[in-house]
């Protein structure tokens, strides 16, 4: 056994260095939870228009991802779909989507989004500062440089979204009414 | 254990435990085998359920990077205490969480494969974080294996448990059931060893249950059967060999035919046994005669239906059994009452059915047939018969050997007789020629008294008649002297000469030895306190008879020495004369006869059988066992007989019978008048003995011869032979015999190669023996014995010189 240690932590450390060496930003946290999303929220077969229909993650307002968005999902899918990012500049563009971030841009079209977005299963997430108007269903908090969930139960039901008690477990849940 | 050998309980016991034991371990180790495959498998599948468990429940933290929570998740691990440590990966290999929290190990997870294995003392698993189709990351647990040490403490103990219950219940089944198998073994066993120790064969074993032990059993008891008849074959075997061992040895200690077939009878008879058996001899050279009966066993003789047979019958051989049996064959007759012969009919009518008769060989010669009977039909075993042929095998061994004995015995008594009448012959000789010695010597010494006295009688007329009564009283006890020698030489003479019968008057004779044995029959027993009376019962007018005096004396002094030995406490000895006519026969014969009659001890049969041969005696070491047998060559030359008449206690008699004589007077025996009819001879004188010499000089120069003298027998010689030629020849020579040097024998031959007329008279002090021997050397004209009577002195003087001129003067002597 103590053979077959000494190449098993030269290889440990060899790999613990590289990861070191290129620690991951905020927005590419970010992307990475958007995509992982996908993975613990269902949502109803009406949200799409066909079985084939892409699974669509829109960004509205400024894009604040660049190209790490497009990196993450690359050659992923979601269920067999298809994975789809669409970029959107005010709500009126956003017709089928399925997560929609919420750039810090639109911190004050907050209402008047979600308004719009009212009775539609769009998983509606946003990293926008403490103090801006609730009824977004995931906000991402920024929490002594780490990224925590805060998740509006009531408003992702009112959408007829099934978020599972997994993504529960590490999140904060606020809005439990309804 | 060791030392005694296991018993057949103890063996069967430990088979049944030992299998039983073998059957429950294994059975034990399958099932723990199997339940510890089982048992490692659920903790592994139980692993892997947590193992899926706190994979599903990580998915979240892994996917938006929450690893309090995943801490949290992990921190649930707790409630198994066998998880040692265990860690949550991310997607790139990065430890994420950790438990225990503070566990160091590990950083990053480098492709480790993934499942649930046993790996070095754990239980290392690598669980795959999984979120839909998404791979969230890598979980590692690793559970130490105290679960299954566990297992395997309460598994021991259970199995442990049941294995001594189980051994417990074993035990005690094996005890009733190995009884299935060990009783009937056990109660075969006690049946052999209960034949071991009495050696009875008639034991029967039980009758087991069960096939084989049915067949065990019954194979037993088979064999035991055969047993018990060998044992009963072999002991009857041994009996007839014992019997057969018996009669050997009691033939071997008898040596004469009627009691070893008694001997060997009485044994058939009594341990065979047998109804009836005798023994028959048979002589193949008279083989017309049949056979002879020799002995008949006792019982067979007191037979219910008489006698089958009788001693020294004949038993004629016909063509039965009895043809065979002499032939040398074993006959064996199962039932004689169908056979047409005699002698198997004789058996039948004495209710005798079987036969078996069996030939006594030997050298392939049969003497004898030894013929045995039983009353039943059959009743004699192939056994039997061949002890039978033993026996007669024996039997005829013994009987031969018997009379090789007896051959020997008679060979041997021979042969001792004629070594005892040798010795006895020297001994006789011997003492014949000491008694010629010393009767020559006092014949010499008394001659002189005798010539002196003759002389003295003659010639001297003045005599007192006292002188001429004590001179006359010499005179005869010398010839009572000289009379004694010469009987004293007859007695101990070794052949008779020619019978020189005379008249003898038996009267006479027994007078004469009543005389001359008065010391033996009365001084000597009176010196011991014995008295003898001796009686005499004389017949007057008793006939003379025709004999030899001297034998018949010697005769009768011998019945008289026995009839004296006979009575040792004392007694009467008869001496009778009588006449009488023979006893038996047609024409009776007149006899005259003298007894000697003791009442002493008596003969008894034997010796009255024995008596008169020689050497045979009953005085021991006193007697020579001569004297009756003298007796009766006496009376066989006398043609005489010898009667007698013995009772033992009361007494003998032995009676001489002879045959009287017939004429009154037959020869008349006379001595011519001693005269002195011859003068003025010439005389030579030779002697070496110079009494005598002086003597019969001084007597022949009385008669007026002239004489000269020569000492000895050479001078003798040269004194004739100078004179022969001379003026004065000799007209007669006398020389004495027995001269030293020069003996008679030889001055008579040179007196007669000189002067073959000059007439030569021998004296000599054995004068009659060389008489009876008839010796008388032809040169010798005349044999006077010493001492010289006058008388034939002169007559034979007168005679020769009468004759001297005539030739040959030695015709005369014979």
């Amino acid at each position: 056994m103590r053979m077959s240690c000494a190449p098993c932590l030269v290889a440990l450390l060899l790999t613990t260095a590289r990861c070191w060496a290129a620690p991951p930003s905020e927005y590419q946290v970010k992307a990475v939870f958007l995509f992982n999303f996908a993975q613990f929220v269902e949502w109803p077969a009406r949200a799409f228009t066909d079985t084939q229909a892409p699974f669509v993650i829109g960004v509205l307002g400024k894009d604040p991802f660049g190209p790490q968005l497009d990196a993450v999902v690359r050659g992923e899918t979601v269920n067999n779909r298809p994975l789809l990012i669409e970029r959107y500049r005010n709500i009126a563009e956003v017709r089928s989507c399925n997560i929609l971030f919420i750039g810090r841009t639109e911190t004050g079209e907050l209402p008047h989004i979600l308004e719009a977005l009212k009775g539609r299963s769009i998983l509606t997430v946003t990293d926008a500062e403490e103090g801006a108007p609730g009824g977004v269903m995931i906000r991402l908090v920024t929490r002594s440089n780490h990224i925590r969930l805060r998740i509006d139960v009531g408003a992702a039901k009112a959408g007829n979204l099934v978020i599972s008690s997994k993504l529960l477990r590490p999140a904060e849940i606020v809005g439990g009414q309804g | 254990m060791r030392g005694a050998p296991a018993t057949i309980r103890q063996t069967l016991m430990k088979v049944l435990l030992l299998t039983s034991g073998a059957v429950m371990l294994t059975t034990g180790l399958a099932f723990g085998a199997y339940d510890f495959l089982t048992y490692r498998r659920q903790i592994l599948h139980n692993l892997a359920t947590l193992g899926e468990a706190i994979a599903a429940n990580s998915t979240a933290a892994l996917a938006f990077e929450n690893p309090d929570d995943a801490q949290e998740v992990l921190s649930a691990l707790r409630a198994d205490h066998h998880v040692v440590a265990a860690a949550l990966y991310t997607g790139s290999g990065t430890r994420f969480a950790s438990y225990p929290a503070a566990d160091v190990g590990m950083r990053a997870l480098v492709s480790l494969q993934e499942g649930y294995r046993f790996e070095s003392g754990y239980l290392i698993g690598v669980q795959p974080v999984v979120q839909g189709s998404r791979r969230m990351g890598t979980l590692y647990l690793k559970s130490d294996l105290g679960a299954l040490r566990e297992w395997f403490a309460s598994f021991g103990l259970i199995a442990a448990l049941v294995l001594a219950i189980s051994c417990a219940v074993a035990y005690l089944v094996a005890t009733r059931l190995q009884k299935l198998i060990s009783h009937p073994i056990l109660t075969l066993t006690e049946t052999v060893s209960a034949i071991a120790e009495h050696r009875d064969y008639t034991v029967r074993a039980r009758q087991l249950q069960g096939h084989e032990f049915g067949l065990l059993s019954d194979a037993f008891n088979h064999m035991l059967e055969r047993v018990e008849q060998t044992q009963a074959r072999l002991q009857s075997q041994l009996g007839r060999l014992d019997l057969l061992h018996r009669i050997t040895r009691a033939t071997g200690e008898r040596q004469d035919l009627p009691s070893i077939f008694q001997v060997v009878l009485r044994n058939l008879e009594d341990e065979l046994p047998i109804d009836f058996g005798c023994l028959c001899l048979y002589d193949a050279k008279a083989d017309s005669e049949g056979l002879s009966v020799a002995a008949i066993g006792a019982r067979s003789l007191e037979h219910p239906l008489g006698p089958v047979v009788s001693r020294q019958e004949r038993v004629p051989i016909d063509q039965n059994g009895l043809a065979r049996c002499v032939a040398g064959q074993l006959v064996y007759e199962s039932d004689v009452s169908a056979a047409a012969f005699p002698f198997p009919q004789r058996l039948a009518r004495a209710g005798l059915s079987s036969l078996v008769l069996a030939p006594l060989l030997v050298e392939k010669r049969v003497f004898g047939v030894l013929v045995v009977a039983r009353q039943p039909a059959n009743g004699f075993s192939s056994a039997e018969c061949e002890f039978l042929r033993h026996l007669s095998e024996h039997v005829a061994l013994a009987s031969n050997q018997a009379q090789l004995h007896g051959d020997l015995q008679r060979a041997y008594n021979d042969l001792r007789q004629s070594q005892h009448t040798a010795s006895q012959q020297e001994r006789l000789r011997a003492l014949g020629q000491m008694a010629s010695g010393i009767a020559h010597d006092i014949n010499n010494a008394i001659s002189p008294i005798t010539l002196y006295t003759e002389s003295l009688l003659e010639r001297e007329p003045n005599l007192s008649e006292r002188t001429r009564n004590y001179l006359i009283t010499i005179q005869r006890a010398i010839e009572d002297v000289a009379e004694t020698v010469a009987r004293m030489r007859e007695f101990y003479r070794a052949r008779e000469p020619d019978m020189n019968l005379t008249r003898v008057s038996l009267n006479q004779l027994v007078k004469q030895v009543i005389d001359l044995t008065r010391a033996r029959w009365s001084d000597m027993p009176l010196q011991k306190g014995i008295v003898i009376r001796l009686q005499t019962e004389l017949s007057v007018d008793l006939p003379d008879i025709m004999g030899a005096e001297v034998e018949i004396r010697d005769a009768l002094t011998n019945l008289l020495f026995n009839a004296v030995d006979a009575m040792p406490e004392g007694g009467v000895v008869t001496l009778r004369t009588g006449a009488s006519l023979t006893k038996s026969d047609e024409d009776a014969v007149p006899i005259v006869y003298v007894e000697v009659a003791d009442t002493g001890v008596g003969m008894d049969e034997e010796t009255r059988r024995r008596c008169l041969e020689p050497f045979y005696t009953t005085k021991g070491e006193r007697g020579t066992g001569l004297g009756l047998a003298m007796v009766y060559g006496m009376v066989r030359r006398h043609s005489a007989q010898l009667e007698i008449n013995s009772v033992a206690g009361k007494g003998t008699t032995m009676r001489l019978c002879f045959v009287p004589a017939l004429t009154a007077s037959l020869v008349a025996e006379h001595h011519p008048p001693a005269l002195n009819t011859s003068h003025g001879l010439r005389l030579l004188l030779v002697d070496d003995d110079p009494l005598l010499i002086k003597s019969l000089r001084e007597v022949l120069e009385g008669d007026g011869h002239s004489i000269v003298v020569a000492d000895g027998g050479q001078n003798g010689i040269n004194t004739f032979q100078a004179a022969v030629q001379g003026p004065e020849p000799f007209s007669l020579v006398i020389t004495d015999l027995g001269m030293p040097y020069v003996d008679g024998r030889k001055v008579a031959a040179a007196v007669k190669a000189s002067s073959p007329a000059t007439p030569v008279i021998l004296l000599t002090g054995w004068g009659r023996r060389l008489i009876a021997e008839n010796d008388v050397p032809a040169c010798v004209d005349r044999v006077l014995s010493k001492p010289p009577r006058l008388i034939e002195l002169r007559t034979a003087l007168a005679e020769l010189s009468g004759v001297s001129g005539r030739t040959p003067a030695k015709a005369e002597a014979s």
